[in-house]
């Protein structure tokens, strides 16, 4: 906990349990990244896949889960009660049983799940695969979250909400709305794991698709852009490029993705004008994250020097990119005749992994760089080269894997499109799955790249905190209170 | 030192979560559900002694900083 003097009077924040919070982050970070190497690694050599609990199709979803939901989560999470106390001079609402709460039955949740698919249980569900009773679980312990987070908005002491708060709390709502409907179900009996979904058929595939898309907009895209309003303007110690456009940027945003998840959805079964809508959403939203990119980057805006000196928001400002990136490609893939070609193959799979290992995981490297020092109270990072050393070894290692999953997306596309001049298919499945073999081993190195950079940042991490040579002079002050934004902008 | 509510309500809360453990322990019709049981159980007995471990730690932070005021 730590205490700091403000006008109105000092303020205990509870900063126990976001530092749980970091620490559960970093070690769910490197399980989601090993696991994702294995998995890869099963791809490429086939041999790999060790019936039953090391089959890829239990595999793949520990993975899913602990990088969406293990390492995403406790980071935005912890982020979350971080930014809500500072920006609203406010301790947790609840007191800190209900904060511990939050914490240890997110953990077990998430610990459950992923023991859950080893043993085979599973909706089948893409990021929902969990069986009804962890989905009850989880569904306490998010509503407990939300409480605390409202409770703390309602008890702050400053008069404005500020615009991190906005898209956090959406976040927290909508994901509990979006898991509440998706995974509506029966179970054949109260003591029995196995459920069946409440809809069926193309009702089914839409809602489950709403869910999908929308896990990866307001789990995977709106709270992280919360990250980047708070903690960019205070790494680069600037103003919010425009506190107007991040208002535009939050109502536009939330209002247009949820209709796009239909996109998931073209040349099926579903109805047309069901697709055409998706689709049509889909491409609206280039409006609004390319807003929010521009925004986020016109931050730096006389403060572009830092980047040769601040890893940590060399990290925040290359996420920022990538999403911008990410929100140009999803787009255009939703688009029907592109979506005819890159539809099942890898290219999906490289566009995924761009949002989620340049944007995602790098702008929670980021706050984690800002965070980690400010938390424990250290003067600064242990070592600034290491840091950059793990800057360059992730940024390659996606390169590989996404330059990789282009080429093996588009190659799969046009092979299974080919005929030959009898209007028979070209080629055999196998025979595409032959020829994609050495991008899946490119993809696995792309991923240990990805990995040792993350082993480099938790030991920088834990000498950060642990090393004598970080260690502050008493009377420095830890860094407090709102980001440069809120202050300057006034708004 | 006095009880805190959040203490209590949440204390309540997942001692209710572990009696529901063992509920499912006792009729569980498969191992998935026989662990979560056991998971709820054991996750409940852990919260409710850390929360009164913090509670004396409390109490007794506060006794000791009364003694030292007094001397």
């Amino acid at each position: 906990m730590s205490e700091h003097a403000l006008p109105g009077g000092p303020v205990l924040y509870n900063d126990a349990v976001v530092k749980k919070f970091v620490i559960a982050c970093l070690f769910w970070a490197i399980a989601a990244f090993l696991v994702g190497v294995y998995i890869a690694s099963e791809l490429a050599w086939p041999q790999l896949n060790i019936a039953p609990y090391l089959n890829f199709g239990r595999l793949r979803p520990v993975h899913t889960s602990a990088a969406i939901f293990a390492f995403g989560g406790s980071a935005l999470i912890g982020t979350s009660f971080y930014v809500v106390q500072r920006t609203c001079r406010a301790r947790l609402w609840g007191g800190d049983a209900l904060a511990n709460f939050v914490f240890w039955g997110y953990q077990i949740f998430i610990v459950l799940a992923a023991t859950s698919y080893l043993m085979g249980f599973s909706k089948s569900r893409e990021y929902a695969e969990p069986e009804w009773h962890l989905d009850l679980l989880l569904v306490l312990v998010w509503v407990c979250y939300l409480l605390i987070y409202l409770g703390t908005l309602m008890r702050r002491a400053e008069p404005h909400i500020y615009v991190a708060n906005w898209f956090y709390l959406s976040f927290i709502i909508t994901i509990a709305l979006l898991v509440i409907v998706n995974n509506l179900g029966i179970p054949i009996s109260p003591y029995s794991a196995k459920s069946y979904s409440w809809f069926s058929g193309v009702q089914d595939a839409m809602v489950q698709w709403w869910y999908g898309h929308n896990a990866v907009g307001f789990f995977l895209t709106v709270p992280f852009l919360g990250m980047m309003y708070y903690f960019i303007p205070k790494a680069a110690n600037r103003p919010i490029y425009s506190y107007r456009l991040s208002i535009v940027h939050f109502w536009a945003l939330i209002f247009i993705y949820i209709w796009a998840g239909p996109h998931h959805l073209l040349w099926t079964a579903l109805p047309d004008w069901t697709q055409t809508l998706g689709m049509a959403f889909s491409i609206m939203l280039w409006m609004p994250s390319w807003g929010g990119m521009i925004n986020g980057l016109m931050t730096l805006s006389g403060a572009w020097d830092k980047l040769r000196t601040d890893p940590g928001l060399r990290f925040s400002v290359t996420a920022v990119g990538f999403y911008g990136m990410a929100t140009f490609e999803g787009p255009a893939m939703s688009i029907r005749s592109v979506n005819a070609l890159v539809h099942y193959s890898d290219w999906v799979i490289g566009h995924v992994h761009s949002g989620t290992l340049g944007w995602v995981a790098f702008i929670v490297f980021g706050a984690l760089y800002y965070l980690v020092p400010n938390l424990w109270g250290r003067k600064g990072l242990y070592s600034v080269r290491l840091a950059a050393w793990h800057y360059w070894i992730a940024t390659l290692g996606i390169v590989f894997y996404i330059a990789s999953m282009w080429v093996a997306g588009l190659m799969e596309g046009l092979m299974w499109r080919a005929y030959d001049r009898f209007g028979f298919l070209k080629y055999s499945f196998v025979q595409v799955v032959v020829a994609e073999h050495p991008f899946m081993v490119l993809r696995m190195i792309g991923g240990v790249l990805f990995t040792i950079g993350a082993v480099l940042m938790i030991y920088n991490l834990w000498m950060t905190v642990n090393s004598p040579s970080t260690e502050a002079p008493r009377a420095t002050p830890v860094a407090i209170g709102l980001p440069a934004g809120a202050v300057v902008a006034g708004e | 030192m006095d009880l805190e509510p959040s203490d209590v309500i949440v204390g309540l809360m997942v001692a209710v979560l572990g009696l529901l453990g063992l509920l499912l322990i006792a009729r569980a019709w498969d191992d998935e559900m026989y662990l979560f049981g056991m998971v709820l159980a054991g996750f409940a007995v852990m919260f409710d002694f850390g929360l009164l471990r913090r509670h004396y730690d409390r109490r007794d932070a506060a006794l000791a900083a009364r003694r030292g005021g007094h001397e």
